[in-house]
């Protein structure tokens, strides 16, 4: 079963693009640590053009936390900003990409969204 | 909240509460400390000389850094006949540092045992006033040679405060001491280090990198300078305007703020010291009022804002796409979602605030590459007003909570529990939709038409939004007139039926252009009119109403900053005089207050106070309340830019004599603008 990280990814590489991030451009690498183990994935923006691979080569922001905390993340499950603060996700380099690409991180599954109430006809 | 007797200095989100002696105890009372990202990182500090507590004679807060406690021990209660002085010097920029000098008078040597208690709670910020009894983390205190080291963990979130000292120290687990010999005349100082610590796992600071100016004492007065040497000057005849003028410009300086992760650029804070943190509605509110001043906070804040723009939907932080954010705090309870502010997006009035703040912007600055550079955040935020705020399908903005436990009830400005009441006193259910909301509305809908039409090539946009806008104002002067009392519903429950109180909503809808020609006159006179004008200002609720009390904090104080934007609308619909009334009676009250006005004082008649009672525990500076002399002086001066040039058409009341503002920054490169006091408010009144 592939787990959520990588069809995040893959979905991103796919799309090839992310209009949310047209005005972002640089390297992310995701350092996911299980044990000695680190698995990296490599996100390159440029102008929301969108390039990923799992090199573990140098990025100007570096985002370091477990493969199940960002499974959680990139479900919508768990919330990125709030686990900076807490430290569960560590970040380097350029702090303003994290800020950017956390907004393509989905809403969580059981969102409602607005509740309306339409009681009346709109003419 | 802070208590009249605290002083107070600080750099960004890091502050320092203390008692005029310059110590701290903090109690739920008395909400004192060293506070850096939203966090309290020193509870106790208390300096006692041989055991003694100290005496204040005097201090000054040199500058919003910068503060000098001058002391002697001892005793207030009888008199003193000090032969040894202290002085505690301290300022904040990025950490605490505190030079303590002490003075022997005497003719005899003496021996000194100098101690100073040191301690955390590391109380979020949100926390400060209620008594912590389990915090679920662990506090820790270590013991070094050379440094105390105070900490809290839990899980992986770290802060510390670490304590140094350029004199050496003796640390315990509850502070540090020295022991001082000291000849006749001879003086004995320490410069004390107080840094404050965010850590992650591998000791990385949260704040790593992120810094919008050098913290050092120079960098900050220089910084300081510069930002006064930039803006406008202000000279009047009266003195009271141009103090005021300038109380205001060194107070908004202290008021910026750097969001983490954002590279360092500044937006206006909300509030000092409690709300030093991005506020999506009063940081563009304040940029709204400062544009002719300092056009450059507007540029920032609408990138941030940008940056920070809802993009999903989050129930509980009553996020939606294209909804621009409430407020963000960085403090334990944020992190460990225990309140919702990471961001928090539970306010309705910033999104449209937001296109409305950028067309200004372009208005005053030419700046064309900003509008483009934000046509995809404005759209969005234009199609959050139809798409996601419409909540009873009625061509409105609604507001209702999806976090019922930590999120906002009321998310207009009036944002307290009570604000929003039918005339018998009685509280609307959810969802409710205030009349300025859709003021704002209607302007974001016009002001982003002319972005579309002029600057991102989509007529077709541009008619659709000014369609649209035709017909929000058509509805809304048919729904919310409230017949009997020729004025608009302050709100409307579910139903459709009138929250049909009296209130100062009525005036921004004159700034935002929604209320029907014919009307207008009869919005003006009830704004000066006995019920809601005391004197000094337009209270946020009619007397007479139920609810009114000239202390309640949204239901019949005076908001300085609601002040201005009516005076602002009066003279959009022609008003002149009755603009120059309000803001001659603000402008009147910042006198009482050294020219520093607070966010709201009380609604008590002037002739019966003579001077304006402050709210009990309003925060000062407050940037909105600070904008506000502003803002009422671009109205008063008849500031507007006006194709491509800056048109100049003053309206002063006489007693306000001959202002003059020099080299006011935009499109037009600095232009000067004159002004005479010509206009007879009295007899306006007769």
């Amino acid at each position: 079963m592939v787990d959520a990280t990588t069809r995040f990814f893959e979905d991103l590489d796919r799309r090839g693009y992310e209009p949310l991030l047209e005005k972002s451009s640089g390297t992310l690498r995701f350092d996911l640590h299980e044990g000695a183990r680190t698995t990296h994935w490599l996100l390159r923006i440029d102008h929301g053009r969108l390039q990923v691979s799992q090199e573990d080569l140098e990025a100007d922001t570096v985002i370091g936390t477990s493969p199940a905390l960002f499974d959680d993340v990139v479900a919508g499950r768990e919330h990125g900003l709030a686990a900076v603060l807490r430290g569960d996700m560590t970040v380097s380099g350029d702090p303003r990409l994290v800020v950017q690409v956390e907004r393509i991180f989905p809403s969580s599954p059981d969102a409602r969204g607005p509740r309306r109430r339409f009681q009346r006809e709109v003419r | 909240m802070a208590q009249s007797n605290t002083v107070r200095i600080l750099d960004g989100n890091t502050f320092v509460v203390s008692e005029d002696t310059g110590d701290i105890e903090a109690t739920p009372s008395e909400p004192t400390g060293l506070f850096s990202l939203d966090t309290r990182f020193l509870s106790t500090w208390v300096l006692t000389v041989n055991g003694d507590r100290l005496n204040p004679l005097s201090y000054d807060d040199l500058q919003y850094y910068e503060a000098r406690f001058f002391l002697v021990p001892g005793l207030a209660t009888h008199y003193i006949d000090a032969k040894l002085s202290i002085i505690r010097e301290r300022s904040v920029g990025g950490s605490f540092r505190e030079q303590i000098t002490i003075l022997n008078h005497d003719e005899k040597p003496v021996d000194l045992e100098i101690r100073m208690e040191a301690a955390s709670d590391f109380a979020d910020l949100f926390q400060v006033k209620d008594e912590i009894l389990n915090k679920k983390g662990e506090i820790y205190t270590e013991v070094e040679p050379d440094r105390l080291r105070l900490g809290y963990r839990r899980g992986n979130f770290k802060r510390e405060t670490v304590i140094s000292s350029s004199e050496p120290a003796r640390y315990d687990r509850t502070g540090f001491a020295y022991t001082v010999h000291l000849e006749p005349n001879q003086h004995w100082d320490t410069s004390i280090d107080v840094k404050t610590f965010a850590l992650g796992p591998g000791g990385r600071d949260l704040r790593m990198g992120v810094r919008a100016h050098s913290t050092e004492r120079l960098a900050l007065q220089h910084d300081l300078k510069e930002w006064v040497a930039n803006a406008p000057k202000v000279n009047s005849e009266h003195d009271r305007v141009a103090s005021t003028y300038r109380r205001s410009l060194i107070d908004l300086a202290a008021l910026r703020f750097s969001p983490l992760s954002l590279g360092g650029a500044a937006l206006p804070a909300a509030g000092l010291p409690w709300f030093m943190t991005m506020f999506g509605r009063d940081s563009i509110l304040t940029c709204l009022q400062t544009l002719p001043f300092t056009p450059e906070l507007s540029k920032t804040t609408l990138r941030i804002l940008a940056a920070l723009q809802g993009t999903r939907f989050d129930d509980f932080r009553d996020e939606d796409p294209g909804r621009i954010l409430h407020e963000m705090r960085y403090g334990e309870t944020a992190a460990f979602e225990e309140q919702p502010h990471s961001p928090y997006y539970g306010s309705v009035d910033a999104t449209p605030l937001f296109v409305v703040l950028l067309d200004e912007y372009e208005k005053w600055s030419g700046d064309v590459a900003l509008v483009k550079e934000l046509e995809r955040e404005s759209r969005a935020a234009l199609k959050w007003i139809d798409d996601y705020a419409d909540l009873v399908g009625t061509g409105y903005i609604w507001y209702e909570r999806r976090n019922s436990d930590t999120g906002l009830e009321n998310q207009c400005w009036k944002d307290s529990w009570d604000s929003i009441s039918y005339r018998d006193g009685r509280l609307p259910p959810f969802p409710r939709a205030t009349c300025e909301l859709q003021g704002y509305a209607y302007d974001a809908k016009l002001r982003g038409a002319r972005l579309a039409r002029e600057f991102w090539g989509d007529p077709d946009f541009a008619d659709q939004l000014e369609r649209e806008a035709a017909e929000l104002k058509q509805r809304f002067n048919r729904d919310w007139w409230v017949e009997d009392g020729e004025y608009y519903a302050l709100a409307l429950d579910p139903d459709g039926r009138h929250c049909d109180v009296l209130s100062s909503n009525i005036g921004h809808l004159l700034w935002s252009g929604i209320v029907d020609h014919e009307r207008a006159e009869k919005i003006a006179q009830h704004l000066v009119g006995p019920r809601l004008f005391s004197g000094w200002g337009v209270r946020t609720l009619a007397e007479g109403e139920v609810r009114y009390n000239p202390i309640g904090y949204h239901n019949g104080t005076i908001w300085p900053f609601d002040n201005s934007f009516i005076a602002w609308g009066l003279r959009r619909y022609g008003f002149a005089e009755e603009a120059a009334t309000i803001a001659n009676g603000i402008l009147d009250a910042a006198t009482y207050f050294d020219g520093r006005l607070p966010e709201a004082f009380g609604g008590y008649q002037r002739e019966l106070t003579k001077f304006p009672v402050e709210y009990p525990t309003a925060c000062s500076p407050q940037a909105w309340s600070t904008g506000t002399p502003l803002l009422l002086l671009r109205t008063m001066l008849g500031l507007e830019p006006h194709e491509g040039h800056l048109a100049v058409e003053p309206r002063l009341p006489i007693g306000m004599g001959r202002i003059e503002v020099l080299d006011i920054p935009g499109r037009w490169g600095r232009v000067d603008a004159f002004a005479r006091g010509r206009l007879d408010l009295h007899k306006m009144a007769d």
